[in-house]
């Protein structure tokens, strides 16, 4: 009877697998509807779909927490689906605060590709590190996913300032100048959502160096991935302070934050799986 | 359908004559009872700058009375500017679809102009308090409405500016967020230059600083718009200070070059500056544009912008027919439904379900042998009950009496939720 019901759960996990990316596909469909072409159907459609979608998704959080004893944070693909998960919470929340939606094609984009990787290449890992269980690496996850979300939702409004931008600038008046918000507001939330990022990274950072040490005595403070953090962080930590003693605004600090944005990826993605030892615990 | 539409638009008379027909709202108030008392049973007049359309349901059964239109032209005295040819009249559904085109904005002179929405609005509530609608105006008005606020949330054909003006001040919104955090600065004194700066004060710009050559000239638009004047020499040191320059003065050369952009740039700390060059020729060294968080706009820029939504809204026309033509076959559906036989019919159908209904709920509570006697009893109170007012209701439909009847049906369906259960 058990086994059955475990046949069953994995089966459900894997169908929730495959059904997310289709979920956010449709979601972005809708705000992609909404936004180039303003189909009234789609400005209906959008809310409830992307309500359902992230109803989907905390299910399959659970599930699978439950399933194989340990929260889905063991591998690059499995945070990845905790990442798009936290940015539709974020966005859902924005939306709800600012009443924009035009943002919400550009935002949900990013949960998509995250999700559609996650659900490509996540594999059930046989036996778990007992480092993986500790409290400490709970709170560094919990705040370096956070502060991803935000530094994600932080480059994307930082690109569509970029794009609103060049639009303004050349006097092509189409669909970007029409329906996007203002060069301020969108100025205004990438900051936002930076400054929320960096609070998190830091916070992450710290964690983490504590943490470390205490699980493995290989540690090398010169580790690529460790080294790119760092630099992440200086880059975001000095594009603050340019703005604050600097008075650096506008374009230069959205350059600044898709830049930010662009490392940070690089670093979670193709320095943590190929060059760093010791982010690596499976 | 015994309505008409008789009126003048920019399409019909010039503005010499649709000015001599404008009629404020205290004058219309005196009119309409003098149109109630010789002319029509229900009537609403509207008036704007662009027309001046009577709608009305004549007192007797007839076609469109020839001398209406002179009775509006001596109200006016502008029986000696006017001629029946700057009339036209429309009857029947053709009158109910042109209220509709107009509360679309689709008939107005700028495509797709919301304010007539609010006039036709008033030009109704008017006449109600004048007591001079009745059922029919009320539900012909109250679906034009309707019509109007469709539009506005299913097209896009009211959506962009269409004057250089307003382009401009929307382009500032598309900059900044909170027009009230920024100061403008309006060098020189022409007329678009004001009407910008007069849509940038309707957002609630913070201050308004005014610098002209000559300094009267701007001390007049200072009394109008209310605005700093300052001298003209210092308008290049203000511009540290503001967040959008309005520039429309006649100069040969570049009244800002470049090189004092970058200066004035750094001097404000890089901050956004957004700058509206409305001069011919050009007030604005055009490659001042390429500097950071400068965003300089000419006349033509802002032409383009115009162009690009006017085109957008004469493409968004189809959709507005279409929901047109969708309450109009509704509004025809409804008038039809005043008819005296399918009205009794609903009404029997509906007391005949609620006879059968009740029979159905408590028929267990009688014996068998006299379900047939209670069937044949209950139906009887019916017939007994609907007898009175539906023979009443019959006899009201000669010709003379047809708006009466209308009534009276519009009432019963009213009263008994026929077209609602209709709709359900």
């Amino acid at each position: 009877m058990s086994s059955i019901f475990i046949v069953d759960m994995r089966f459900f996990i894997t169908l929730l697998q495959i059904l997310l990316p289709l979920c956010y596909f449709a979601t972005i469909w809708a705000y992609a509807k909404g936004f180039f072409r303003n189909e009234r159907v789609a400005e209906v459609i959008k809310r409830p779909l992307l309500g359902l979608t992230l109803l989907l998704h905390t299910i399959y959080i659970v599930a699978r927490t439950l399933e194989y004893f340990h929260p889905p944070i063991t591998s690059v693909f499995e945070l990845f689906s905790l990442i798009a998960f936290t940015i539709g919470l974020a966005y859902v929340y924005i939306e709800l605060r600012t009443k924009i939606t035009s943002t919400g094609y550009f935002i949900l984009m990013l949960p998509f590709f995250f999700q559609l990787f996650s659900s490509m290449f996540t594999k059930e890992i046989p036996e778990i590190p007992e480092i993986l269980r500790s409290h400490l690496l709970g709170f560094h996850v919990t705040s370096a996913l956070l502060g991803y979300a935000a530094i994600t939702i932080s480059a994307v409004y930082g690109f569509l300032y970029l794009m609103l931008y060049h639009d303004i600038k050349s006097s092509q008046f189409g669909v970007i100048y029409k329906r996007l918000p203002n060069l301020e507001m969108l100025e205004r939330m990438s900051f936002t959502a930076t400054v929320f990022g960096f609070i998190l990274l830091t916070i992450a950072i710290i964690v983490g160096l504590i943490w470390l040490p205490r699980i493995t005595e290989d540690i090398s403070f010169t580790d690529p991935k460790l080294f790119g953090t760092i630099v992440i962080w200086l880059i975001y930590a000095s594009g603050l302070t340019a703005k604050r003693l600097g008075g650096w605004q506008g374009r230069r600090m959205m350059v600044l934050s898709v830049f930010g944005f662009t490392l940070t990826i690089f670093s979670m993605t193709i320095i943590n799986m190929f060059f760093s030892e010791f982010h690596r615990f499976y | 359908m015994n309505i008409f539409c008789l009126g003048i638009n920019h399409r019909t008379a010039p503005i010499e004559i649709r000015e001599k027909f404008w009629y404020s709202s205290d004058e219309i108030r005196a009119f309409l009872p003098v149109l109630k008392q010789h002319v029509a049973q229900e009537c609403v007049l509207i008036s704007t700058c662009n027309r001046t359309e009577l709608y009305y349901l004549p007192q007797e059964q007839s076609v469109y009375d020839g001398s209406l239109w002179q009775m509006l032209a001596s109200q006016k005295n502008a029986s000696n500017v006017v001629r029946e040819e700057n009339f036209y009249s429309l009857s029947s559904l053709n009158a109910v679809k042109h209220l509709f085109n107009v509360a679309s904005g689709i008939d107005s002179m700028v495509l797709g102009d919301v304010q007539i929405l609010g006039q036709t609005k008033e030009a109704f509530t008017i006449a109600q308090q004048s007591r001079c609608t009745g059922i029919f105006l009320h539900r012909l008005f109250q679906t034009a409405f309707h019509v109007g606020k469709r539009v506005k949330t299913e097209t896009e054909i009211s959506e962009g500016a269409v004057s250089i003006s307003y382009a401009a001040a929307e382009l500032a919104s598309k900059i900044f967020e909170d027009l009230s955090r920024h100061t403008a600065l309006l060098i020189g004194a022409g007329e678009t230059g004001k009407l910008t700066a007069k849509h940038l004060v309707s957002r609630n710009v913070k201050k308004l600083i005014i610098a002209n050559r000559t300094r009267q000239r701007a001390e007049e638009l200072s009394a109008q718009l209310g605005g700093l004047v300052i001298e003209f020499e210092d308008m290049a040191q203000q511009l540290q200070h503001v967040d959008i320059a309005i520039s429309s003065v006649e100069s040969h050369n570049y009244i800002l070059s470049t090189h004092d952009l970058h200066r004035i740039m750094k001097l404000r700390g890089n901050k956004p500056l957004f700058i509206i060059d409305l001069g011919v020729p050009r007030n604005i060294d055009p490659s001042a544009n390429a500097i950071d968080n400068v965003f300089l706009h000419d006349i033509d820029a802002l032409n383009h912008i115009v162009d690009n939504n006017l085109a957008h809204r004469k493409a968004e026309i189809p959709k507005v027919q279409h929901i047109v033509m969708d309450e109009l076959i509704q509004f025809n559906n409804w008038y039809n439904s005043l008819q005296v036989t399918p009205t009794i019919q609903e009404l029997r159908e509906r007391f005949e379900s609620i006879r059968e209904n009740e029979l159905k709920k408590h028929r267990h509570h009688f014996p068998l042998e006299t379900q047939s006697e209670l069937d044949t009893l209950t139906k009887r109170i019916i017939n007994k009950i609907l007898h009175t007012p539906m023979v009443n209701l019959r006899n009201g439909t000669g010709e003379l009496e047809e708006d009466e009847t209308r009534r009276k049906v519009h009432i019963i369906r009213t009263l008994f939720g026929l077209d609602k259960k209709k709709t359900e």
